[in-house]
């Protein structure tokens, strides 16, 4: 038997106990009554009477014996649900505002801490450092000068002195997005791909799961032709087979041969992409002194024990002088930077910025939420001060009271949570299915879950502010003589002094808060609204895209590449679901390469800006596939080929840039290529004539304004990586199969990659923007809401309250529309205080919103700053003219009489 | 019930019923009816009990162990439960009573100059 059980039946039977005792005892007394001359039942009651209330003490000895503060807090449980059962608006608004403030930070914050705050998915990642380049030249080049790659020369000489580390090791950087054409077997793929130094993954702290990782010395030539898997990889194209060791597959067409497997678990973190690695081997013209200013490398290092990241940081900046002082003239103003990978991350990606306002904004909502249900818990608990007066009187201790509230107040914070970690599971559901612009974020949307120390925080918060407001009337009664309490709330005609302070502040406050929220949440939404609806300049729908690289040796031939992509498109051309087809070097809303230049007849721009612009090269057609429109002059031709004049097409903001007030067709200018010498009199590039203008078709969703492009013609500019653009007669995703069979019918080595409809590809281009835009709106909304129902239902209740007050001055000879007039001034008083706070405050967003954020245009903030606080004014005069109205049309005797 | 009447009854204070009830136990075991019956002739029918409150505070000493109970025949050969002082409440008893008397010592020192005064 255990405990409990044990008490509970020594309960049972000293309670039996007690029944026979009382028995006993007024049968005795009765007794001794009747002896005193009583009659039987004159006797009986005698005794009665002076035992007292025979169920109270029954009661006060169960006490004695019970487990009282357990039984005590069921019993407010029950009392409490029936009270919110009893208010099913009230209980309804509060529980939703909780819920609504609760999963909605849940659901961001989880967010947040799944993409930034994540440790890395390394081996005591807090030690693992990224020693990078520092561009101390730079001007206006933002933070990304401080994290640039590192040369090869420098990594050796930095991995040679430095003894910070107990490893340093170099990874091709990722910021080349580098892929290899990985074939041999099954289909030819692009698989992102890294070359690294043979300690690596010793460096990382991540061990094969098959197999072995890069031996010392196998980045010496002869010996580098090792390559190791990623465990995905590994599955899907090798159907995990454990004999895949020793066997070989052609990277870039060359041979390697497989050495073990690597678990996947790296794959969590942006920064580390590959699926595949082979050995970082320097040629001897990456080692030469020149190769210095070649930044290329991603280097990291890790720790030694005792040394902190100071330490390590200002060692690897005194090594880096010693550097400069021997090598001026390739690292002058270059400086280094040690950061923790976590850093890096964290710094790197742009979302923090983006991140950091929806925090901002649903933070906000959380305090709107707490706004409101301290407004509700206030109005709520001054209508209850007569009940409390009553039960006080009744003989309710203080403390028992201020229990009985706290319940209420925990029932609802627990109704709200739950149903706040349902709106927290449900809206990650949503975020889960939403994060599919990149293959990082669909690795995000695998990774959220429901935070839990943020869950905790918020309903921390909430539940404070619930206690807080709700356990104060009880101090206050406590305090109070009954009495007086029962006198007061029965007839007072105007609330309390203080209590009026208090709720002035909440009005004001609220209303300022809410306008504000609004305020930004609107630019935001409208900002990104007007992005979404930006004239393409294209017809996006109802075309295919897929990418294809040769990478193989033998397509190192330009005329190869020609002929490889002329026969695709001719065999496209022939199938009857093709429209149109073409190829062009980068896509539209895709980043495009830049080139430089340079008009004949002008001196070169002093510049690197003024002389800059988007380039492309395309295949004949390509702006009748796109559906981009001509203005001027002719489209490129077969004709436009190796051997005729180079000929080029420009868009109407290159014609804007570089010809102001002149005719740009039939003018010459020199493009030179960020890959190409920068010298600009090599004589090998050719002065070309523009034959056309096309419109403009932007590089990003959301651009704020269009860039100059150039386009080439592909037959004059060959390039080994080109894009597909199909136009199909049918639903561009079934013609998917049909195009790769088109690519490998010509070879079925080369692989087809980034297979997307064009629709597609404006979505992918805007990074989640659009979702934010979404997520945004639907803050908004809430906020909206909830904004308006609580302002709503606390000018309603003030002005409520006055009915009484009304029904006096009308009994005493106002008239109805001076009374509604006088209600209605006293209330939107504090409604303009509020509003007008708001509004000043708000002045500032549009400003704080654009430094903020890159390429967001505030064309229309000032309709949002004006439409705003006019609607939050709407709401708050509905809200009074409603129960002002109702209070005038009152009897005034009913109003004298209503409490 | 009159406002007189109120204020001639002296209610208890907080936790004197327990020592009362264990004084009147230390002259022998005693059922319910007995005990009260007890207190009220002692203190000359000054200190009204009500003698329902008697029994939670009987309940109240048996759980921290002060006084037993057991089953017995009362003087008219009736079945009754009989409360009986254990040592523990012996003790319990000696330490109330000592701290009774310091109180009511201290409180009237500090009430008898008044009278004296009110007198002269």
């Amino acid at each position: 038997m255990s405990l409990s059980q044990r008490l509970f039946s020594r309960r049972k039977r000293m309670m039996e106990d007690l029944d026979q005792d009382i028995r006993d005892h007024l049968e005795r007394e009765t007794e001794d009554n009747i002896e005193r001359g009583m009659s039987p039942e004159e006797a009986h009651y005698a005794a009665l009477r002076k035992f007292g209330n025979v169920t109270r003490v029954k009661e006060e000895t169960w006490e004695v014996w019970s487990f009282v503060w357990l039984e005590q807090l069921w019993q407010d449980v029950r009392f409490g649900l029936r009270m919110l059962a009893k208010n099913p608006g009230f209980t309804v608004v509060a529980v939703l505002t909780l819920a609504l403030g609760i999963g909605v930070n849940s659901t961001i914050y989880s967010v947040v801490s799944t993409m930034l705050l994540r440790k890395p998915p390394v081996h005591d990642p807090d030690r693992l450092v990224m020693l990078l380049s520092r561009n101390v030249g730079a001007v206006g080049a933002g933070d990304y000068a401080s994290r640039s790659p590192v040369s090869p020369p420098d990594f050796l000489d930095w991995r040679a002195q430095a003894t910070a580390y107990s490893g340093i090791a170099a990874a091709s950087s990722f910021e080349n997005d580098s892929h290899v054409t990985l074939s041999g077997g099954s289909e030819p793929e692009r698989v992102p791909s890294s070359e690294v130094s043979p300690n690596y993954f010793q460096v990382l702290g991540v061990s094969p799961l098959v197999g072995r990782g890069f031996l010392p010395g196998e980045d010496q030539p002869g010996h580098d032709r090792v390559a190791l898997l990623r465990a995905d990889l590994w599955n899907r194209r090798f159907g995990a087979d454990p004999h895949v060791l020793g066997r070989m597959v052609r990277v870039n067409g060359d041979a390697y041969t497989i050495i073990g497997v690597m678990p996947d678990t790296l794959r969590r973190l942006w920064m580390f992409p590959e699926q595949l690695w082979i050995p970082l081997a320097f040629t001897p013209a990456q080692l030469s002194p020149a190769a210095r200013a070649q930044r290329s490398l991603s280097v990291f290092g890790r720790l030694k024990p005792a040394i902190s990241e100071a330490q390590a940081r200002s060692e690897l900046e005194t090594i880096a002088r010693r550097i400069t002082a021997t090598n001026p003239g390739t690292n002058k103003d270059w400086g280094t930077n040690v950061l923790t990978v976590q850093q890096y991350a964290i710094q790197e990606s742009n979302a923090s910025t983006a991140l950091a306002f929806l925090m901002a904004t649903v933070g906000l909502v959380l305090l709107i939420a707490c706004a409101n249900l301290a407004n509700l818990l206030l109005a709520r608990n001054a209508n209850r001060q007569r009940e409390f007066a009553v039960r006080s009187a009744l003989g309710a201790g203080g403390f028992r009271l201020a229990r009985q509230l706290l319940s209420e107040c925990l029932l609802l914070t627990l109704l709200g949570g739950g149903l706040g970690l349902l709106f927290a599971w449900g809206g990650l559901h949503l975020l889960r299915g939403a994060f599919n612009w990149n293959e990082w974020s669909v690795l995000i949307a695998e990774q959220l879950s429901i935070d839990h120390n943020v869950l905790l925080f918020t309903l921390a918060v909430s539940a404070g502010t619930a206690l807080i407001l709700g356990l104060a009337p009880a101090l206050q009664i406590t305090r109070r003589d009954p009495n007086a309490g029962l006198k007061d709330s029965s007839r007072s005609t105007t609330a309390g002094r203080e209590h009026h302070r208090l709720q002035n502040l909440l009005v004001t406050t609220q209303l300022a808060l809410s306008l504000i929220l609004l305020v930004g949440a609107g630019l935001f939404v409208e900002n990104f609204i007007e992005e979404m609806q930006a004239r393409p300049g294209m017809n996006p729908h109802h075309v295919l895209t897929a990418s294809v690289a040769l990478a193989d040796t033998a397509y190192q031939d330009a005329s190869r590449q020609t002929v490889f992509f002329q026969n695709v498109l001719r065999r496209l051309s022939g199938d009857p679901a093709v429209q149109s087809a073409a190829i062009t070097t980068d896509l539209p809303y895709t980043f495009p390469a830049y080139a430089r230049i340079a008009v004949e007849g002008r001196p070169a721009p002093k510049t690197e800006k003024q002389a800059d612009s988007a380039y492309f090269a395309v295949s004949p057609g390509y702006f009748e596939a796109a559906q981009i429109p001509l203005r001027e002059g002719r489209e490129f031709a077969l004709a436009d080929n190796a051997g005729s004049p180079p000929v080029t097409i420009v868009n109407e903001a290159f014609a804007q840039k570089f010809f102001p007030k002149e005719n740009p067709l039939g003018r010459h200018i020199r493009i030179t290529h960020s890959d190409e010498s920068t010298g600009g009199t090599d004589v090998a590039i050719k002065w070309s004539e523009i034959i056309g203008v096309i419109g403009n078709v932007d590089e990003i969703v959301g651009q704020p304004a269009p860039r100059p492009q150039v386009f080439e013609p592909f037959l004059q500019r060959p390039d080994a990586s080109m894009t597909f653009l199909v136009r199909t007669r049918i639903e561009p995703g079934a013609f998917a199969a049909s195009l790769r069979q088109a690519v490998w019918s010509v070879d079925k080595d080369q692989p087809v990659s980034n297979i997307r409809t064009m629709d597609r590809v404006l979505h992918d281009s805007s990074q989640g923007d659009d979702i934010m835009a979404e997520l945004m709106s639907a803050f908004a909304g809430i906020a909206l809401v909830m904004a308006a129902v609580g302002i709503y239902g606390l000018i309603a209740y003030l002005v409520g309250r006055r009915t009484h007050e009304v029904g006096v001055r009308m009994a005493l000879g106002a008239c109805r529309r001076e009374v509604l007039w006088l209600v209605l001034l006293g209330s939107m008083r504090r409604v303009l205080v509020g509003v007008g706070f708001g509004f000043v405050v708000s002045l500032l967003l549009p400003r704080l919103v654009t430094a903020s954020f890159e390429g967001v245009h505030m064309s229309h903030a000032r309709w949002i700053l004006a439409g705003t606080p006019l609607a939050v004014l709407l709401v708050a005069l509905i809200a009074c003219y409603i129960p002002a109205r109702r209070a005038s049309m009152v009897d005034p005797m009913a109003a004298l009489r209503f409490e | 019930m009159s406002t007189k009447e109120q204020r001639e009854r002296i209610e208890l204070l907080q936790g004197t019923l327990d020592l009362l009830i264990l004084r009147t136990l230390l002259l022998g075991p005693a059922h319910g009816h007995a005990i009260a019956k007890a207190i009220e002739f002692k203190s000359d029918e000054v200190l009204q009990v009500e003698q329902g409150s008697l029994y939670p505070a009987l309940h109240r000493l048996i759980k921290r162990g002060w006084i037993s109970v057991q089953a017995g025949t009362s003087e008219n050969n009736r079945r009754a439960k009989f409360y009986r002082l254990t040592a523990k409440g012996r003790r319990q008893l000696a330490v109330e009573t000592s701290k009774w008397q310091k109180l009511a010592g201290a409180i009237a020192r500090i009430l008898l100059p008044v009278e004296q005064e009110g007198k002269s």
